[in-house]
């Protein structure tokens, strides 16, 4: 069962409805936050010849956009907090198609990271965080499977952009293939009028509908005592914020560092992201390495990417299912150990067929952990701070992210062989998967003995107003008598 | 005054018939190089016979004695005369057939050329028996990192056209460039016209400018790397076209954009505006909420009045 924070919306989420169009253009605004800088690469070579500058220079363009995507994280939470999901998306839509037309008109390489890095990075994180957030406001009992539906959009938009992009490329050169990308892009727009903020008010049926959170007690009384901990929550809430935190809380939440089950998930997170991208980045030129020909090394990807594409709904699904639901957070750190055991064991693949092998596992083991690395965040904190969450797990993510791929480059350029560097990224996620997994042993057990002591304190106050109630004649002659 | 004329007679007679075995091929526009034969440095390549359509490339840049060797292990039943000769070109040499032996059981045929000049490049073959054949095509080394689409350009921007000369292979001594004209070529000049060309040339790269693109610039442009011999060529097509070319698929997908934008807002606003109806007929009847953003505090606060 998640956590007592998860239920506190105060209203009932659809879990359907209109919440599957929300997931449609979440799929498409994830798609094009995640897939929109890899598949820039394909111009690089051209406005490398273009500029006449050297490889690395242009490479910082991507960097620049991720970097920018990742910072702009909080500021993106803020907006979210304050207007909700709906003008954000749109307004960063807007940003990435004017940073991709003022670029496509861009005379020096600086144009090119001003507009497409900086501008376009934050539009792109003006997609991503609304889009997760109100997934978290539609969906509860089907949460995860909206999760992995959702992610599924960065392979499959990835797939699309790819082959698309060296189409524009031969027929209309850089200037104008980024021309018609930033018409594409404006399709962000089209998400973002589809996410509707929730109508909360036909969803309250505080009676009828909330759903049964505690294994024990009666349905009533479970009632009873969720409402009576949400208002003290709220008031409790209300007075800290008019307190200390003021207005920096009303923006971002900054007391979810003290959140456990927050810490938890940013340490093992920071730790991992240093070796979460590099393995895909190095995919194929390990691959001609060993001396398969491009075709096969690009097919690589090809068959990594529909790995990829097949397991983030299969996991949403399999997240979803009362067995794994309640524990989801065994489940993500099995995916991030499963994700260090495939790096670990990569150096034994000596042949092409060893490679497909590798490539199939790894795009599942990355498939299910991107699927739910936004889901246990929802699950952790709740709805109603995923927002600020999310701001702040990027943020500070920016620094391994960047940093993760130039220091494998470093490993393979000392040691001159890919397999350190493999072994390297799979501890990396070995590590934290083994600290989540004993962590959130830990924190289970904690919750739970925190609802027992809720449940307890509950029916107490309960139990009190009840003979208060029952005995008004004992209470007026104990007034009289004083 | 006989012996004379006779002298004089034989002396004509010899210089004839030495005339006769002087190479009388088609003219060349340059006489060619004055190196004495013999002081050329001597490259050997050997083939031996595998299969149908067999070549051997031979790259050369300066002028060279090459000898060619082919040697091949001959049928099941080996004679041990059989006759070879060698083709240039497809055309046969003349007196160049031979008696082969069989030597250690194998064939052998080999001849020097004097590869002094561009005509002396091409292809060469030596033929056994009129069945078996080897191809070797000496010629100076061709660029092979060369692009093979079109770079895509627009007018009034400009165009740069990159050609490379690999590491594993020799240096060119220069490159030169030209624009196709119909079926001809015309050499670039850069320092003519300065403006609209630049040409920058690195010892195994070297890149074309051109500037202020007009739609007439369009065309295949020719990089050749002169080595002693001859000049390789590669071609680059480059392509100028308008901006307008893109901005038809931007205007339409701008179009698409905020046809569907606005369908969903319409459509949005036309379910709102039915659910408000319903809605104010629902909390007429019952007696419940009341709307608003701080519902979760209202919300309590009124159910706490209910039940307590």
């Amino acid at each position: 069962m998640p956590p007592a924070a998860a239920t506190n919306l105060g209203y009932t989420p659809p879990d359907g409805g209109w919440g599957w169009a929300i997931v449609v253009g979440a799929f498409i605004s994830i798609g094009f936050s995640y897939a929109f800088p890899k598949s820039l690469t394909i111009y690089f070579k051209d406005i490398q010849e273009y500029f006449a500058v050297s490889y690395s220079e242009i490479a910082w363009v991507s960097s620049v956009m991720l970097a920018s995507m990742y910072a702009a994280g909080p500021v993106s939470s803020i907006l979210v907090n304050r207007y909700g999901s709906r003008p954000v998306v749109m307004v960063g839509g807007v940003m990435v198609s004017t940073a991709m037309v003022l670029a496509s008109f861009g005379t020096a390489i600086i144009h090119l990271y001003l507009c497409i890095g900086v501008i376009g990075g934050f539009g792109l994180a003006f997609n991503l965080q609304p889009a997760l957030t109100i997934i978290g406001t539609y969906f509860q009992v089907k949460r995860p499977l909206a999760n992995g539906l959702a992610m599924t959009g960065s392979p499959v938009v990835l797939f699309t952009l790819a082959p698309l992009n060296q189409f524009l490329l031969d027929s209309f050169g850089w200037r104008g293939s980024f021309l018609i990308l930033g018409a594409i892009v404006l399709n962000c727009c089209v998400a973002g009028s589809l996410m509707r903020p929730v109508n909360k008010k036909a969803l309250i049926k505080p009676e009828k509908t909330e759903p049964p959170e505690y294994n024990g007690g009666a349905a009533e009384e479970a009632v009873t005592a969720d409402t009576v901990t949400q208002s003290d929550t709220l008031t409790e809430g209300n007075q800290k914020q008019s307190k200390s935190q003021g207005c920096v809380n009303r923006f971002i939440d900054i007391s979810l560092f003290k959140h456990r089950g927050f810490l938890i998930y940013l340490i093992g997170n920071v730790v991992m992201f240093f070796g979460f991208f590099a393995p895909v980045v190095f995919l194929a030129p390990c691959a001609k390495h060993q001396g398969i020909d491009d075709y096969s090394a690009a097919s690589l990807l090809s068959i990594f990417a529909l790995a990829d594409m097949f397991i983030r709904p299969t996991t949403g699904f399999i997240g979803n299912t009362k067995w794994i639901r309640p524990r989801i957070q065994y489940f993500f750190s099995f995916a991030v150990s499963y994700n260090g055991v495939c790096h670990l064991l990569f150096p034994l693949a000596s042949n092409y067929a060893g490679l497909v092998v590798y490539a199939v596992f790894f795009g599942f083991a990355f498939g299910m952990l991107s699927a739910l690395l936004f889901e246990v965040l929802m699950d952790l904190v709740g709805a109603h701070r995923f927002s600020s969450a999310v701001g702040l797990v990027t943020i500070i993510e920016c620094g391994p992210v960047l940093l993760g791929p130039p220091l494998s480059g470093a490993l393979v350029d000392i040691f001159g062989d890919y397999k350190y560097m493999y072994y390297a990224c799979g501890v990396f996620m070995l590590v934290p998967g083994i600290f989540f997994f004993i962590m959130h042993y830990f924190n289970y057990k904690r919750l739970d003995e925190e609802r027992r002591q809720n449940l307890a304190v509950d029916v107490r106050t309960c139990e009190e107003a009840v003979e208060l109630k029952t005995n008004p004649e004992d209470k007026a002659a104990h007034d009289t008598d004083e | 005054m006989l012996a004379s004329w006779k002298q004089l007679i034989f002396q004509i007679l010899l210089l004839l018939i030495s005339c006769r075995h002087i190479n009388t091929t088609s003219p060349d526009p340059t006489p060619p190089p004055l190196v004495p034969i013999d002081s050329l440095p001597r490259d050997v390549r050997r083939a031996a016979f595998k299969g149908e359509g067999q070549i051997e490339k031979v790259e050369v840049l300066n002028p060279v004695n090459l000898e060619l060797v082919c040697t091949w292990t001959g049928h099941q039943d080996k004679e041990s005369n059989i006759t070879g000769f060698w083709r240039k070109d497809g055309l046969e040499i003349e007196n160049s057939h031979l008696t082969v032996q069989l030597e250690n059981e194998q064939y052998q045929l080999q001849r020097v050329f004097n590869i002094v000049s561009e005509e002396n490049l091409g292809n060469y073959s030596c033929v056994f028996e009129s069945e078996v054949k080897i191809d070797f095509v000496v010629a100076v080394p061709q660029i092979g990192e060369i692009r093979d689409k079109p770079i895509v350009t627009y007018v009034g921007d400009s165009g740069m056209i990159t050609c490379k000369m690999e590491d594993s292979k020799p240096m060119p001594n220069t490159w030169k460039w030209y624009k196709a004209n119909g079926t001809d070529k015309e050499e670039i000049f850069a320092a003519a016209e300065r403006q609209r060309y630049e040409i920058k040339n690195n010892e195994r790269k070297t890149k074309l400018l051109v500037n202020n693109l007009t739609m007439a610039d369009s065309g295949l442009y020719y990089c050749g790397a002169v080595y002693t011999l001859s000049t390789s060529m590669g071609h680059v097509e480059l392509k100028v076209i308008t901006y307008f070319e893109p901005l038809k698929p931007f205007i339409a997908i701008v179009i698409e954009v905020i046809i569907l934008v606005t369908a969903i807002l319409l459509f949005e606003r036309s379910r709102s505006k039915k659910n408000d109806t319903e809605g104010d007929m629902m909390s007429d009847q019952t007696n419940t909420l009341s709307p608003g953003e701080n519902n979760g505090l209202e919300e309590s606060s009124s159910m706490r009045q209910r039940k307590t």
